[in-house]
């Protein structure tokens, strides 16, 4: 994960329920209610660039008349939602048929800094399967998608020798035609990670598949 | 109700999907502004939090207002991350663009077509061109850089095409007046409508920026 890493970028975006452990005057904007104070444990949801900090910051206080508020955090946080315990439940019956994209477009990569910043040895587990038995069902749907449906293939052909960055997009848009129903469902649910690795299943494919064809002509 | 970062978040949407466009969209101007004028309203905000302490600022004492400081520095520091990541996209395209043989003039001109683009370019933003003045700049500057890099080999054409030629010798049409090039048979003046029997290796640049049209 770099620095510049778009994708990275706009997971730190995804918003995470977090409760305020101290009063403070200035910040009540945060809760829509700017000019009033932000009580101590209002929740609000915050994006993670900021409830990251907020949450591992030590307030540093060393109070000698309550010591049980020394030195706590600003805020504590919850997982969002879209790691919550019915996401959870159902990954576990039938991973495929969750479309994690209506969780968060950045599901795996939202989960995997969730459990940077707390324990959570249940959830990487059913996240591992998840990923294992959908990686599975998208290389099946790539390599239909590029051994299939000939009318797209024959389209796409001409264009092959365009800019890398520009096909792209284009075989986002290909990619639905050919396969229907419950693969297309399937599809619109990946995640970004998922995507880039449909993309890369499918590209392989047709580069190996064009390949194969030069080599006949010659 | 909005809040910090929000705008910049935009920004970052932008460079996503400029990630997957071939072309340049254009410079988005006035959403850079907004971000940075954002981080110095920030910072206008710290300094006059931090004016009565007189630099003797203590955490521990003052929790509300740590609070307050470290929220606004987080949110200057995404600002700042979310505005290199964005210029970061877009110079790497026009690294990209300036590989592949791009004429600054199309680039620049997309809809005045011509020099005009670049001198408009200034005041009008997004309109006229879709690159910003600096941006403009470091296209320049990095062709002659490639330019230069490409000088220390003159037999190898590294901007060149990777396919193997068939022919030697190409027909060409011409698309644009380019004037005359010098070629080992001599020079060949090519103006719009003519067509010549060339070597390949003598024209492919301008088949590239669009002057030439390879015929056959």
């Amino acid at each position: 994960m770099s620095y510049y890493d778009i994708d990275a970028i706009l997971t730190d975006a995804e918003k995470i329920p977090c409760t305020f452990q101290i009063d403070v005057p200035d910040l009540g904007y945060l809760d829509n209610q700017p000019g009033h104070t932000l009580k101590s444990g209002s929740r609000v949801a915050l994006p993670i660039w900021l409830a990251e900090m907020l949450a591992i910051a030590n307030t540093g206080a060393v109070d000698m008349d309550d010591p049980s508020q020394s030195s706590k955090s600003f805020i504590t946080f919850d997982l969002p939602p879209a790691l919550g315990n019915d996401v959870v439940q159902a990954l576990k019956a039938d991973p495929r048929s969750v479309p994690l994209r209506d969780q968060s477009a950045h599901f795996y990569a939202l989960a995997t800094h969730m459990m940077e910043l707390s324990e959570e040895p249940e959830l990487s587990a059913v996240l591992r399967k998840t990923f294992v038995s959908r990686a599975a069902e998208i290389a099946l749907h790539a390599r239909k998608v590029g051994g299939g449906g000939s009318s797209y293939h024959g389209r796409d052909g001409g264009g092959a020798g365009g800019k890398g960055k520009g096909k792209a997009t284009k075989d986002d848009n290909a990619s639905n035609l050919g396969v229907g129903g419950a693969g297309e469902d399937f599809l619109r649910g990946l995640d970004e990670w998922e995507r880039k690795l449909f993309r890369s299943a499918h590209d392989g494919t047709k580069a190996s598949k064009e390949w194969m064809e030069n080599v006949k002509k010659r | 109700m909005p809040m910090y970062g929000d705008l910049g978040n935009k920004l970052v949407q932008h460079a996503k999907r400029t990630q997957n466009l071939s072309h340049l969209p254009p410079y988005q101007t006035e959403l850079v502004r907004a971000v940075a004028r954002e981080i110095r309203d920030l910072d206008k905000d710290v300094a006059s939090l931090l004016e009565p302490f007189q630099g003797s600022f203590d955490p521990s004492a003052e929790q509300a207002t740590a609070c307050t400081l470290l929220v606004n520095h987080l949110s200057m520091r995404r600002n700042k991350r979310c505005l290199l990541a964005y210029h970061r996209i877009r110079t790497d395209k026009l690294e990209e663009l300036v590989w592949n043989g791009a004429d600054i003039l199309d680039l620049a001109g997309q809809t005045t077509g011509g020099p005009k683009g670049v001198t408009e370019g200034n005041e009008g933003g997004g309109t006229t061109s879709s690159l910003s003045p600096q941006e403009e700049d470091y296209f320049r500057q990095f062709g002659d850089l490639l330019a230069l890099y490409k000088g220390q080999w003159t037999d190898i054409d590294l901007t060149g095409s990777l396919e193997p030629p068939r022919d030697l010798f190409i027909d060409v049409r011409v698309l644009k007046d380019a004037g005359e090039i010098q070629t080992e048979y001599g020079a060949i003046n090519l103006t719009k409508n003519s067509q010549f029997y060339v070597r390949q290796g003598d024209v492919e640049r301008l088949i590239v920026q669009g002057y030439l049209q390879k015929l056959g």
